[in-house]
Parts: C-alpha cells; sequence; structure tokens
C-alpha cells in the first residue's frame, strides 16, 4: 500500500533563549522520509549549534544511503567539544519509513519513542548496539495507516521541574497524556502542540528547558493538483488540462481565466457562486470533476496568509486555530495542510491582460512569487511539494 | 414582439467576481442588486449571477445583461445604473 508519513514539529524555548536547543531536520525521498530530532547539551547557541549538526549530518548522510554506523562515527569526530562540560554531545532519535510502512527507528539518550498503533499506545521491542562507543536503541516496525510515532526531547519529560512538579511531569505521565487525550482523529501539528501546551502550562510559562515534540502520522497517500494561471503558449492548455485530469487525487483550479480553460476543454459547466463566505475572499465556484475552483491570485494570497499564521501562531493561539471556514482560501488551505499528503502545482505563466492596467495592483511577478513562496512553506511543513512551469 | 410567457421573460444579471473586479467592489456591487431585486420584487423576472473574468477588466467592473455589457458601473453608481439602465429592461 502507498503511505505517507506526515511529519509535523513544534518547539517551546527555554524561558529567556532566542535559539532552540533541539532541532528537528527531516527529508524526503520518493522512497522513504526521515526525520531526526536532535538535542544539544546545554541552551541556546551552544545546543543549537550541536543539535543543528547532529540532525544535518544523519539527515544528509543516512538519505544518500550511509549506513547508521558511519553517520554516528561522523558526529563523534565532528561535534565541537564543550568547553565548561569537556564533551561533544547531542542526543538523537532517527525516524526512517519507507513509503510501504516499514520503518526503522534509531534512538540515543533521547526519552523512548512512543508508538500509537490504531490509537493505542503499543510497546515495541528494541535493542542495544554499540557505536563509537555509544549505546544506541535500534527499532523495526511496520506501520499502517493511521498509526502515530510521537518523540520529544527531554524538556517534556522534565516539565514543571522548579515550579510546579517537584520531578517534573515524567514519563509515564506523558504516556498517560497521550493515552488520554490523543485521538486518531488529530494532525500531527494538532499533537505537537497539544503536548507542548500542557508541557508550557506546566513550566507555568517560563520553560526551564528546551522542549520538542515531533510527530510522524502514517496516511494513505493522497495528492491534490493545482493547476493556477493560463500557459503562456495556448497550444499547450491541453497537455496542462489533461495531467490536471489524468493526475491521481483531488483537483483544484485557481484563477478565473484558467478555471474557463479548463470548462471549455472538459466540456464542464463552470457555475459561479454569489455567495461570499467572507467578502475579503472571492466567492469559488464548482465544476463536475474539480474538487475546488476558485479565483486566483487573491485566493491565493489570503491562503498563503491564512498557513503562515497557522504555522508562525504564538503558543497562547494554538488551540484557536482551525480552518473550517468555507471561503475559498481557508477550503485551498485545509485541502494543502491536511486533506493531502502530496501537493503537485501546474503554473501557467501567461501574462492577464486583465492585470495590466494602473488599478490593478496586482503584477505577474508578484503572483509567481506568491506560488513560489506557498510552495517553499508547505514543503516546509513535511509536504511533499512538485512545481511544473508552463 | 418578444413572447411574456415562462422562463422567457427571465434575464440573467451577471457580476463578474474576478481578481480585477473584486477589487472594484463585485460584493457591494452584488450586495445593492440583491437588495434592490428584493425591493423592487424582480425576484421572477432576473436572476443575480456571479461569473469569473469576462474579458473585459479595462471597462470597469464587468457586469452583463442576458450577455449585453452593462458598462460603467462602480460601488458609487451601482444603485442608479440599476434603476436608470437595468429595471427598464426587465
Amino acid at each position: 500500500m502507498d503511505l505517507f508519513a506526515d511529519i509535523a514539529y513544534e518547539s517551546l524555548h527555554k524561558y529567556g533563549e532566542e535559539l532552540c536547543g533541539d532541532k528537528v531536520e527531516f527529508t524526503r525521498t520518493d522512497d522513504f522520509a526521515l526525520a531526526v530530532l536532535a538535542d544539544g547539551l546545554g541552551s541556546g547557541v551552544k545546543a543549537n549549534i550541536l543539535s543543528t549538526l547532529t540532525s544535518k549530518i544523519i539527515a544528509t548522510m543516512l538519505s544518500s544511503g550511509a549506513t547508521l554506523d558511519e553517520a554516528v562515527d561522523t558526529i563523534a569526530s565532528t561535534l565541537p567539544v564543550c568547553s565548561e562540560r569537556g564533551v561533544a554531545y547531542s542526543t538523537f532519535t532517527i525516524i526512517h519509513v519507507d513509503n510501504d510502512g516499514k520503518t526503522y527507528l534509531a534512538e540515543f539518550d533521547n526519552p523512548e519513542l512512543v508508538y500509537l498503533k490504531d490509537g493505542v499506545v503499543t510497546p515495541f521491542d528494541r535493542r542495544e548496539e554499540t557505536m563509537s562507543g555509544k549505546q544506541i536503541f535500534i527499532s523495526e516496525l511496520q506501520l499502517s495507516e493511521g498509526d502515530m510515532l510521537i518523540t520529544f526531547s527531554d524538556g517534556v519529560v522534565h516539565a514543571g521541574v522548579g515550579s510546579l512538579m517537584d520531578l517534573g511531569w515524567q514519563y509515564d505521565n506523558i504516556v498517560k497524556f497521550i493515552r488520554e487525550n490523543i485521538t486518531g482523529q488529530m494532525s500531527p501539528l494538532e499533537v505537537a502542540r497539544k503536548i507542548l501546551l500542557a508541557v508550557n502550562t506546566l513550566y507555568m510559562q517560563k520553560c526551564g528547558d528546551d522542549s520538542t515534540v515531533c510527530v510522524v502520522k502514517m496516511k494513505q497517500n493522497t495528492p491534490v493538483t493545482i493547476m493556477v494561471g493560463p500557459p503562456v503558449d495556448p497550444a499547450s492548455d491541453e497537455i496542462v488540462v489533461k495531467k490536471l485530469m489524468e493526475n491521481p487525487g483531488k483537483k483544484v483550479v485557481c484563477g478565473g481565466t484558467t478555471s474557463q480553460i479548463v470548462s471549455k476543454l472538459t466540456g464542464k459547466e463552470l457555475k459561479v457562486s454569489i455567495d461570499y463566505e467572507n467578502p475579503a475572499v472571492p466567492p469559488t465556484a464548482t465544476m463536475e470533476g474539480i474538487d475546488l475552483v476558485t479565483e486566483g491570485v487573491l485566493t491565493l494570497g489570503k491562503a498563503l496568509e491564512i498557513i503562515k499564521t497557522l504555522k508562525d501562531a504564538p503558543e497562547e493561539k494554538w488551540d484557536t486555530f482551525t480552518l473550517n471556514k468555507k471561503d475559498g482560501a481557508t477550503r485551498l488551505a485545509k485541502m494543502i495542510l491536511e486533506e493531502s499528503t502530496q501537493v503537485h502545482f501546474l503554473v501557467g505563466r501567461a501574462l492577464n491582460p486583465a492585470h495590466q492596467n494602473p488599478e490593478m495592483p496586482i503584477s505577474l511577478g508578484l503572483k509567481l512569487n506568491l506560488i513560489k513562496e506557498l510552495a517553499a512553506l508547505v514543503s516546509s511543513m513535511g509536504k511533499k511539494v512538485k512545481l511544473d512551469y508552463f | 414582439m418578444r413572447e411574456r410567457m415562462g422562463d422567457q421573460t427571465m434575464k440573467d444579471l451577471t457580476v463578474c467576481v474576478g481578481s480585477s473586479c473584486h477589487l472594484k467592489g463585485s460584493y457591494p456591487v452584488l450586495k445593492t442588486f440583491e437588495r434592490l431585486i428584493k425591493e423592487e420584487h424582480l425576484g421572477d423576472k432576473v436572476t443575480l449571477k456571479a461569473s469569473f473574468c469576462q474579458g473585459r477588466c479595462m471597462q470597469g467592473l464587468s457586469i452583463t445583461l442576458d450577455g449585453e455589457p452593462v458598462e460603467g458601473v462602480t460601488i458609487v453608481n451601482a444603485e442608479d445604473v440599476f434603476r436608470s439602465r437595468i429595471m427598464p429592461q426587465l
């Protein structure tokens, strides 16, 4: 079965620190997804450098075919030694998921990863291996749709130390919290934020240590294809529309002229709604065979804004963001973030004559930049993104 | 003479809601038309519709009555235009 590992993470910085000492790095290829959570010794700049080096080296080496042994050896001989403590140290958890759900885990000194199978916390076997003098726990799992892996740094385990709790939140209580509060319907980002909100409360909004949660959720691979803008050469119209219709998964058309092209070539009627869900976003339209039809540049701009707000939301607003509004921009954002796993943009670069007048503050360059920015943002949030220009 | 029977007297009043027209005020104009159709009890004579770009972005907000362009409409004069140029045709 074709599965997709949806990955999301979120961090809380130690109170007063600009930089986070935890780092999540992930890479994706056509065959697998790889996530690395590293927690550097100490906090601030030093910890940030250690964890960034560790996660980046591991992710880069493993995704280009090196063995774990080689990666660990490289880290051991690369990391700068801390002047106070005389050691070079960063923990790590490696999650490597193949498209068929076959999963390889390597854990070094981070709290044990929690595995949810069908929404139930499930223990699994770990075997110990020694690499470059480090005790590393290796495990292999076969994940299926809906399964979740939750890994976190020790800041989460220690939540509350020095304020509300004598011993901190403690591992067993976190597992209990996960068991009681996390359901299979939640998106990975929601899960990560839910746990961190509890952490933030326990620390009384002043984290004593960097805390990071990284969540991997297995989903059925559901691609979405988004056609935006008419092709430069009208002769390519047919090719692009054919691509849109033949691609598997959901289909979105953004743009007035673009949707008229699709309507003409597929012979399906385009019905534009006069109901404004939000006066700031032009109404959507419907067309048989297409899951969502919207106006172009304004809706895209708004969708980008929504996704940005969601991603950069400060922790006090984490639990208030939902994508339940019905306007074109929110529906587009929801489709990209929650209802699909990979996004394929078919971008037409024709100059819209309608936009070439002084009253229209939107240039073609702006639209293309908008799409580029959206693609980069969505990809940084764990989706696989492909851009094709016509 | 046109037969005034059934659907044949029903006209389509279409307002463009594409990017360019949206910025020129499709929303308030649509709302004005909606209100006037209700006030003047014209619900059985005209259907208010939306469309994406009609390709006439240079002539102000793009509006058509049964395919015939009604030019020069803005947020400010929408009510006047409706009363003076659209209503007589219904």
